[in-house]
């Protein structure tokens, strides 16, 4: 059996068992997990899910599930845990006025109010099905102590007739670390939002109780905080390069580029009145070098006038703010619009990223006066494509193709048809995966989960967050087998999807058994131009 | 005469109730942009889920607004709920017979308004107003109560044998159903204790319209009256307020894609909003009660305690 427990399923039995201390409150035994098709349906084939090692449980607040990601220290003293306590009270009030939460008020309290508890989004979310339907990943389980919270500390009104509307809860400091981890067991892909008939939006109450955390307490998940915004405003990325690091690495993905298609490319930098500003999600020029190459060969060889910047936080999109703290959310993105009026473009095109585009297009809207225009690359690429400035050879592209919709830019942009018009194009083997576009489900790695690895959590991704992906990769290519000399490509134009799909396809093996690879949107293209000297997508390379 | 005087005083509490609900969710500030696509208006895209930033230079172009189709969209949902259908099919039988019955009762209600200022008028109920309207009015009451005491019944039994329920209902949840139910039952024993529940129900609108006496009718028509009177008190103060917030759920933020244009009303109001000082404790906010929003916006969050 590949489940280390002693104990079986765990699971709360009620709402109020979030505040009674006990050793862990759920715990998800592999064999309760669906089973994957074939030829990942054995378990004993599948990798153990690690648990978290004894001084990890020792030093920290492990007591919500099998993982840990925002990772807690104890508290010393009853004193330090009266005080996180207080703080959470007075942030909740926070979250709830006008002044300090004017960001997302309203569409927090109509969600807070209304729902009927009817459980009409709970199906839907992959999350929760992907654990075997554990409580604890239910979307309304942490919706509802929040909202018995609300009710209890905030809301004006009777206390019995609130408690007979809503329920109760007790706050304690137990509930405290439980709801922090558990707001980082939610992917914010907002699936569950559709589904309410209500509109009642248990994405962005998630997102919420990250931020009264985050905004009051200090209580932030590392790798988005400290490693991800606070580096980012002070080193320019999140990924620690600097200006000059990253000039150098993209000289060299060009000369890369221009070496391997035999067509020049040189990436323009600080081009005062070009017409785009080219944002990208800098973890792309580390790990996946090539989308940057392609970009920047595709916008030269249809001759649009483009530059990067080398400011400060100009040359990467990453903001994740977008999943933890409205600050930090404003504070990336001002950085962006201020550099393109700097540079005077007339539109800021944001890379293959689905959370960069969101943050910057739709919800960074609001958030200052007189914007230069967002525009998301795959509607460019699409225009690109079929301008007829580029000779292309869809059969370049013979091998089965299958298109990831990240959550971002489908369901919170309605971006969806760009990308498949390219993809029927150019890859005479393209299928959709089931269902897709708008109704898609998330990689698992959604809300940062796909650069968060503390602890055991890329396991607890794997085995859970990221399964419903995989089982629908497998079903997409079903009809294909699994010969891994036969390529099957995902494409999955957003870095942090593509992040999660490479864990993903490591941890199943799944290069090795079945020939998965995975990639972005300009790969596919460059790929299938006539005049480039060789394929892009190089197998033996990915 | 306190029947009466019951009746204005439920329905001044509901209104009042239900406006100041409202007007509190139009005072809340602006919100970042929160859409969820498909957005019904997105004339030729919303069939699957596209939105207007699917075009280069989306904004020099004009939005193309289909109204129909939204409106499409919205009476699917409260005549049919279309949305518990899709993805609550156990659930939708009972569901909507409780809901479709409410529809078929507010109808009777409006009905009977009108009846009331026939009356008033000096028309005769039996002699001037014709049969036909008269059955019609019966018909919808026979079935609004029917509907709705099966509805009651069947939500009754999955909110208490439902395993995917049981864990989040609340007392009010069985209260809210059975208060329902009252009403729809205690409407078949005014229709079934005597034959002219059409006539004096209308006789009772007449009395409410012109202030005047609360009219005879049987013990069951004076149960219903009340249970009803109470449950207009009730209802605001109850997650039903769904029953016109979610116009504001949908309108203001599910499908609210306005871009902001610079000298516009959006504009206007994320100055009023920025402009607020902002009071989060956390290191990296930066705040003291008196720094705006705007104020640190412009600072990194990384600033030691000395730059600050």
């Amino acid at each position: 059996m590949p489940c280390h427990c002693n104990t079986g399923r765990l699971e709360p039995s009620s709402i109020e068992d979030i505040s009674k201390p006990s050793e862990q409150l759920a715990h998800v035994c592999l064999e309760d997990l669906p089973k994957l098709p074939p030829p990942y349906d054995d378990f004993n084939d599948l990798p153990p899910y690690k648990p978290l090692t004894e001084s990890a449980r020792e030093d920290y607040e492990a007591t919500l599930d099998d993982t840990m990601t925002v990772g807690l220290p104890k508290a010393k003293s009853p004193e330090e845990e009266k005080e996180a306590v207080d703080k959470f009270l007075t942030g909740l009030q926070k979250l709830f006025s006008k002044e300090d939460n004017w960001t997302f008020l309203q569409p927090l309290m109509l969600s807070m109010e209304h729902c009927a508890k009817c459980q009409s989004c709970v199906d839907d979310c992959p999350v929760y099905e992907s654990s075997g339907y554990n409580e604890i990943y239910r979307p309304t389980y942490r919706s509802e102590v929040l909202r018995r919270l609300y009710f209890k500390y905030i809301k004006p009104g009777n206390k019995w007739y609130k408690k007979f509307q809503q329920g109760d809860i007790e706050l304690n400091y137990t509930l405290l670390v439980r709801l922090c981890e558990l707001s980082y067991r939610c992917t914010l892909c907002r699936r569950c939002a559709q589904s309410c008939p209500v509109g009642v939006d248990n994405g962005l109450i998630s997102r919420e109780i990250r931020k009264i955390f985050s905004q009051e307490l200090g209580w932030t998940q590392k790798d988005l905080h400290e490693r991800g915004t606070l580096q980012q405003m002070t080193v320019g990325s999140s990924t620690g390069m600097n200006t000059l690091v990253v000039k150098d690495n993209i000289d060299f993905i060009d000369e890369d580029m221009t070496d391997r298609t035999g067509i020049e490319v040189k990436t323009p930098w600080d081009v005062e009145g070009a017409d785009v500003l080219l944002i990208e999600n800098a973890g792309e020029f580390l790990a996946w070098p090539e989308n940057h190459g392609c970009i920047g060969l595709l916008l030269d060889a249809a001759g649009i006038s483009w530059t990067m910047s080398s400011d400060i936080v100009g040359y990467d999109g990453v903001n994740y703010g977008l999943f933890y703290d409205d600050m930090q959310l404003a504070r990336v993105a001002t950085r962006h619009f201020e550099i393109a009026k700097k540079l005077k473009v007339k539109k800021i095109v944001m890379g293959e990223c689905g959370h960069e585009s969101k943050a910057l297009a739709p919800i960074s809207d609001r958030i200052g006066l007189d914007l230069t225009p967002r525009e998301s690359i795959y509607t460019l690429m699409r225009d690109i494509v079929f301008s007829g400035k580029i000779k292309f050879d869809p059969t370049k592209n013979d091998f089965p193709v299958t298109l990831h919709d990240p959550c971002n830019l489908v369901r919170s942009m309605g971006i969806v048809e760009p990308q498949r018009e390219i993809l029927r194009y150019l890859t005479p083997k393209f299928r959709e995966m089931t269902p897709h576009g708008v109704r898609n489900y998330c990689c698992g790695g959604g809300s940062g989960f796909a650069i968060q690895t503390p602890f055991n959590f890329n396991d607890w991704r794997n085995q859970i967050s990221s399964r419903k992906k995989f089982e629908q990769i497998l079903n997409a290519f079903k009809d294909e087998g699994h010969d891994p000399d036969q390529p099957k490509y995902v494409c999955a134009p957003c870095s942090n999807c593509k992040g999660a799909i490479r864990d993903l396809f490591d941890y199943y093996g799944a290069k090795a058994k079945s020939g998965y690879y995975y990639g972005g949107l300009s790969e596919i293209i460059v790929n299938a131009m006539v005049d480039a000297k060789e394929p892009i997508l190089d197998w033996e390379m990915m | 005469m306190i029947i009466t005087l019951s009746v204005y005083l439920s329905l001044l509490i509901f209104l009042v109730a239900i406006v100041a609900r409202g007007v509190r969710i139009v005072n809340t500030p602006i919100h970042l942009r929160w859409e969820l696509y498909p957005v019904p208006h997105e004339k030729g895209r919303s069939q699957y889920g596209g939105s207007r930033m699917e075009e280069v230079d989306w904004w020099t172009k004009p939005a193309k607004k289909d109204s129909i189709n939204e409106l499409v969209v919205m009476l699917k949902e409260i005549l049919l709920l279309k949305g518990v259908w899709e993805h609550n099919r156990p659930l939708w039988f009972g569901s909507w017979t409780l809901h479709f019955s409410l529809y078929l009762l507010i109808g009777l209600m409006g009905l009977q308004v009108l009846s009331a200022i026939l009356l008033l008028s000096g028309f005769s109920f039996y002699a001037e107003i014709p049969e036909l309207y008269r059955l019609l009015l019966k018909y919808i009451a026979a079935t609004g109560f029917t509907m709705g005491t099966v509805g009651a019944v069947i939500m009754l039994k999955h909110r208490m044998f439902d395993k995917k329920l049981r864990m989040y209902n609340t007392k009010s949840h069985f209260f809210n159903i059975i208060h329902l139910g009252a009403i729809y039952v205690s409407g078949i024993f005014w229709m079934i204790a005597d034959g002219g529940f059409v006539e004096q129900q209308a006789e009772l609108f007449k009395g409410v319209l012109s202030f005047s006496q609360f009219p005879a009718v049987p013990t069951a028509g004076i149960v219903h009256v009340a249970i009803v009177m109470l449950f207009f008190v009730y209802l605001p103060f109850t997650h039903m307020t769904h029953f016109f917030t979610k116009y504001f759920i949908y309108h203001d933020i599910r499908w609210e894609d306005k871009p902001n244009i610079p000298g516009g009303k959006i504009e206007k109001r994320i100055v009023e909003a920025v402009t607020q000082p902002v009071s989060w404790s956390a290191p990296h906010i930066k705040a003291d009660g008196k720094k705006t929003w705007a104020d640190l916006v412009a600072m990194t969050g990384a600033e030691k305690e000395e730059e600050v």
